[in-house]
């Protein structure tokens, strides 16, 4: 089924995006490797991953990037465009955690006849809380009064 | 007496270094979207339902929209698993990696079937020191990928910080000693 599709003229800044959580458990570290095809031990080897002075292993920037892209095209809808998305790996997201992602609208413009949209995204969890700061430019459609 | 990391001369040398362009393996293709998209729960139609994506103003499935993705159908096959081409033409003094933050600017959607190609460049490389390794190294890399028709689709820029093992920080310390 179609999902409804939101219009620049609708958004609001400080909207919330509808997150999600994720928990981190052996079965999503498989699901990692296979849908990122990341094969770097440091990933799922977890003694490979002490020795490089890590805790443990941790969850990859493709598993991180999926996740926020996920949540960001969900909200935008099939006529969206993500025009630029930034993120910063700066803490992990490890086996036992659960990651959350979430996003809330920051800005919304006209540029070049387009209306834009900013949104803050963002990973967390428990243990670290915010793992991966980020932003999302996303253009959305106008309706054709606007 | 170990020799010393000289920072300055790896940044003359590498900055600017472009990597030919590189043509992916296979076209973009359904069941490498459905893996990703598998692996964080996404049930989006418009990347998984060639039927259901038919019928949308894209007339086709699309990939969705991650940097990781676009540089694997550009670069990495499925098989063999080639590591090599993500780790740093860089000489560094560690060969432990991790990405440290990605931006993706988009041009232009990717559907099933595009074929896309990759062509990379070293923006930057500096040093900064992390908790477990005085003498890390960071790498700015920007990755441009096109389609068949030679137009851009994307541009990638990726930090990768390059760092030594706790026991080989030690062992360059003792050395030096």
């Amino acid at each position: 089924m179609r999902k409804p599709q939101v219009h620049w003229d609708d958004v609001e800044i400080g909207g919330e995006l509808a997150g999600f959580d994720i928990e981190i458990k052996p079965r999503r570290v498989f699901l990692q490797i296979s849908g990122s095809q990341d094969w770097y031990p440091v990933h799922h080897d977890p003694a490979f991953a002490r020795k490089g002075g890590h805790e443990d292993i941790f969850m990859n920037t493709g598993f991180t990037q999926a996740a926020l892209v996920r949540m960001i095209t969900d909200w935008m809808g099939d006529g969206g465009f993500l025009r630029k998305l930034y993120f910063e790996m700066r803490r992990q997201q490890r086996p036992g955690d659960t990651m959350a992602c979430r996003g809330k609208v920051t800005d919304r413009y006209r540029k070049d006849g387009e209306g834009w949209v900013e949104v803050d995204v963002w990973a967390e969890n428990e243990r670290e809380g915010v793992t991966s700061p980020g932003r999302a430019w996303v253009i959305l459609p106008m309706r054709e009064s606007s | 007496m170990a020799q010393r990391y000289d920072i300055e001369a790896v940044r003359q040398k590498y900055i600017g270094t472009e990597i030919a362009r590189a043509r992916g393996r296979y076209p973009v293709e359904y069941d490498a979207i459905r893996r990703h998209c598998h692996m964080v729960d996404d049930n989006n139609l418009l990347f998984l339902d060639p039927e259901y994506a038919g019928t949308t103003e894209h007339g086709a499935v699309l990939c969705p929209p991650s940097g990781w993705l676009a540089l694997y159908f550009a670069s990495l096959g499925p098989w063999p698993a080639v590591f090599e081409p993500l780790l740093p033409i860089v000489p560094t003094p560690g060969k432990r990696i991790v990405n440290m933050n990605q931006e993706v600017e988009w041009f232009r959607r990717v559907k099933v079937g595009d074929h896309l190609s990759v062509s990379r460049r070293v923006a930057d490389i500096y040093q900064k020191a992390i908790s477990i390794d005085p003498d890390a190294v960071w790498i700015v890399a920007e990755a441009i990928i096109t389609n068949q028709r030679d137009e851009t689709v994307c541009v990638i820029r990726n930090t990768l910080l390059t760092h030594r093992t706790p026991e080989e920080v030690t062992a360059a310390r003792e050395a030096t000693a």
